[in-house]
């Protein structure tokens, strides 16, 4: 990593135009967190609404720093041998059956059993060393040599236990494994960790506390037109105010499911599919279903629709 | 640097009066963030402290307002020496953030100095200059040191200790006194006998700075109590809250008791709201083990135990709105609504003769609405116990199993009537548990009209329940034993 990635992230202006000129739009905020995972080597854990970029921004980070994105995803009863480690019993098992033989030959010579035993102690635990671990995301991420960027998503899937068992890993960057020992990520090559949480439930204090917090709310609609801008170059301007207009109001209402910037990017392409230039209520009407994913929503909105679209044409 | 460091940790402690919960070790991330940030940009330091320090969209609202009213530095208004004050002010509003460490810096070493001489020093001069501490300060510093040596003061006199609002005039006393009020007056009064026409003069202009300093010290006070007491002063009101009667509360109080109600049952969620799984340790969970050890060959390395996981409790309750009782059932149907996210079952009834169902009512409206129209539907009436008991076998009692827990609040008191406690029993063999909850106290449970020593054997659990303590505990307990 070294200078290069030093200099990447120099400041949060540097940070802003890089993850622009990689098509990812963020806000100052954004920005900020990530210089301060950097450089105060701690995990963010971000939250906010679906659909606000909070997994392509560490995507985006890993693209920018040029580090490859290790990707843990979180589901109720995912354990430690699927995001630590796990032993590889069937090589273990192979290996015991061939090495049978040569046993035979490895004791020749000891007399009685306790020779034997200690003979073999003296070669001591060859089948729990290195070669037979099969590291899972969180034990790679440490290993990397090159320092990486590790993605756990949708923590708030996984289950209470598991949070605790990342604990370690966050506030130490280091992984306890009874049979082997402590394994550290290297100094000043520590991965960049972001966790990401929908908020499904409340995340414990113990995790909170060791991560930074960020906030990922929807987009002002400055922001949001720059970064349908940047996701679907080829939009006119009109369509493109028009359109964010629209989805911005849409957010104010009481839906089940408010469109997020997502959908707003599916409907702009959807719009230049269709090859028109400007919003009408006909063409939101046959195109609804792109940005609301609930019937009752979308009957919510079609009641008003001409209205809303009215004002959006007329929104400068 | 340390003059940094204690600021933050006086910030800290604002965050924490409200509501924001900072654990030490944040507060240690905070100073490392702030060595990092530097003090130059006010904003990126907001943010990021902001990152460091709160850790939900609500604490993020309550960390802005914080960071402004903390570290909010206000031009003076009225300024009456001319030679100092322009280019300060101009500091003050351009860059309030530099010119706070500006002052930091410089204000630790002048204040140790100052403040000794200043009791000492009485002066005999007449000229036209002052010459004690504070005069000099009042006629011929600027804005800017004013204005340190005023915090300088109060964090001598720990106005952060301040309490109520009548400490106010206390504790501008007491800065003012420290400030060297002292010496100042000694040499107005000094001024005064000597008589000379400049010296009247000077002393009238001491007076007046004297006034201004007055009003500024008042106006530094009065922003500290908003920071440091106000909130002090709500958790005190809130812990009262919680322990007064329900009947006793006044309409005023309603919001205030709403907001502790859902603090409340937020505390409760966390808590509660992990499922545990109970073991049943020495069962083996054969069909578990046999898929697991499938890539082992079939060799039992890993043994699976059976386990079950708890359910939830299933709710439902029953509330007297006659009205007597109403304003009980009001915050028990308060707190079981808050607490949906860990009880999704609650069904609500109410009646004062007939049962009605209120579950999607209370689900639709909101609480003001929902009472009113409840009131409206049911409120009227005589209370009959019996009746509702015969309701409830007809409708109800078909859906009562032995995971269901049933809450009834009421007074028990019948009017006479037939109480059919013969129907309660017949639910106490249902249902899981019965918890009768009674807002009048023990004594007068079998005194009049009441029925209650004829309900109270078949229910699980009856308790006196007329305070949000109460509540509280009632709930906390039906989800223990959920368990």
């Amino acid at each position: 990593m070294g200078i290069k990635n030093e200099d990447r992230l120099k400041d949060i202006d540097t940070i802003k135009s890089r993850f622009e000129s990689l098509n990812y739009i963020c806000s100052r905020e954004i920005a900020t967190a990530v210089y301060l995972a950097y450089h105060l080597e701690k995990p963010v854990l971000i939250e906010g609404p679906p659909g606000v970029g909070k997994t392509e921004l560490a995507k985006t980070t890993a693209k920018m720093l040029d580090l490859s994105c290790i990707r843990l995803q979180c589901y109720e009863g995912l354990d430690e041998s699927k995001a630590i480690y796990e032993w590889k019993y069937g090589k273990q098992l192979l290996y015991t059956q061939v090495l049978k033989e040569t046993l035979g030959e490895v004791l020749q010579g000891a007399k009685g059993l306790t020779e034997s035993v200690k003979k073999l102690q003296s070669f001591g635990d060859i089948f729990f060393s290195e070669e037979f671990l099969e590291p899972r995301p969180l034990l790679k991420a440490l290993k990397e040599k090159e320092s990486c960027v590790l993605l756990i998503d949708e923590v708030d899937k996984s289950d209470h236990e598991f949070e605790s068992l990342l604990l370690e890993i966050l506030s130490d960057f280091q992984l306890s494994i009874p049979e082997i020992g402590t394994v550290a990520a290297r100094k000043d090559k520590k991965p960049i960790v972001f966790l990401t949480s929908n908020n499904t439930r409340e995340i414990s204090d113990a995790l909170k506390r060791r991560c930074l917090h960020l906030y990922i709310p929807f987009p002002e609609a400055e922001l949001e037109r720059q970064i349908v801008e940047a996701r679907v170059p080829d939009i006119s301007k009109q369509l493109n105010k028009q359109l964010v207009a629209f989805i911005q109001e849409l957010r104010e209402m009481d839906l089940k499911k408010v469109p997020a910037i997502s959908e707003t990017i599916d409907w702009a392409k959807t719009l230049i599919l269709l090859h028109s230039e400007s919003l009408d209520t006909e063409l939101v009407r046959e195109t609804l279903n792109v940005i609301l994913k609930f019937q009752e929503d979308v009957e919510t909105v079609s009641a008003e629709l001409s209205a809303i679209t009215g004002r959006a044409i007329k929104d400068k | 640097m340390s003059e940094i460091r204690a600021t933050l940790v006086d910030f800290v402690k604002v965050l924490r009066a409200s509501e924001i919960k900072v654990s030490p070790a944040e507060t240690l991330d905070a100073m490392e963030t702030m060595q990092l940030i530097g003090l130059k940009d006010r904003e990126f330091l907001k943010t990021s402290l902001s990152m460091v320090l709160s850790k939900t969209p609500e604490e993020k609202d309550a960390f802005g307002n914080c960071f402004d009213n903390f570290f909010k530095f206000e031009k003076p208004k009225n300024d009456h020496e001319p030679g100092a004050a322009p280019p300060d002010q101009q500091d003050y509003s351009s860059e309030n953030k530099q010119e706070q460490t500006d002052r930091k810096g410089g204000g630790s070493g002048e204040a140790s100095g100052s403040s000794e001489e200043d009791s000492e020093e009485i002066d005999e001069e007449t000229t036209l200059t002052p010459n004690s501490e504070l005069g000099k300060l009042l006629l011929l510093g600027s804005r800017a040191e004013l204005m340190v040596k005023i915090i300088e003061a109060g964090r001598k006199v720990e106005v952060k200790q301040i309490v109520v609002f009548t400490q106010k005039g206390l504790y501008t006393r007491k800065i003012m006194d420290d400030m060297g009020l002292k010496g100042l007056q000694d040499e107005v009064k000094e001024l005064k006998n000597l008589k000379g026409k400049p010296e009247t003069n000077l002393a009238r202009k001491l007076e007046k700075g004297k006034e201004a300093l007055r009003e500024q010290v008042r106006d530094y006070v009065e922003k500290q109590f908003l920071l440091h007491a106000d909130e002090t002063g709500k958790e005190l009101r809130e812990e009262l809250l919680k322990k007064v009667k329900l009947s006793n509360l006044e309409k005023r109080n309603f919001k205030d008791v709403q907001e502790i109600v859902v603090k409340m049952a937020k505390k409760l969620v966390a808590i509660h709201s992990k499922r545990r799984k109970v073991f049943k340790r020495g069962q083996l969970d054969v069909r578990k083990t046999l898929r697991s050890n499938m890539q082992f060959n079939g060799i039992l390395f890993n043994l699976k135990w059976k386990s079950k996981k708890v359910d939830r409790p299933k709710v439902i309750c029953i509330c007297d709105v006659s009205g007597s009782v109403s304003n009980y059932s009001r915050f028990l149907l308060m707190f079981l609504y808050s607490l949906a996210e860990i009880l999704p079952k609650v069904r609500s009834f109410a009646f004062s003769s007939d049962l009605g169902e209120v579950t999607t009512l209370f689900e639709k409206n909101n609480l003001e609405d929902a009472m009113a129209k409840t009131m409206r539907d049911y409120g009227n009436g005589s209370t009959d116990y019996g009746q509702m008991l015969e309701d409830f076998r007809s409708s109800i009692l078909k859906d009562v199993n032995s995971r269901t827990t049933i809450i009834i609040l009421g007074d028990a008191r019948n009017n006479y009537g037939d109480p059919k406690s013969e129907i309660l029993r017949e639910m106490y063999d249902k249902a899981q548990r019965i918890i009768w909850l009674n807002p009048e106290t023990r004594s007068s449970w079998s005194a009049g009209d009441s029925e209650m020593s004829k309900y109270s054997p078949a229910c699980h659990q009856a308790e006196v329940c007329n305070s949000l303590v109460h509540l509280e505990r009632v709930v906390a307990n039906l989800l223990r034993y959920a368990r």
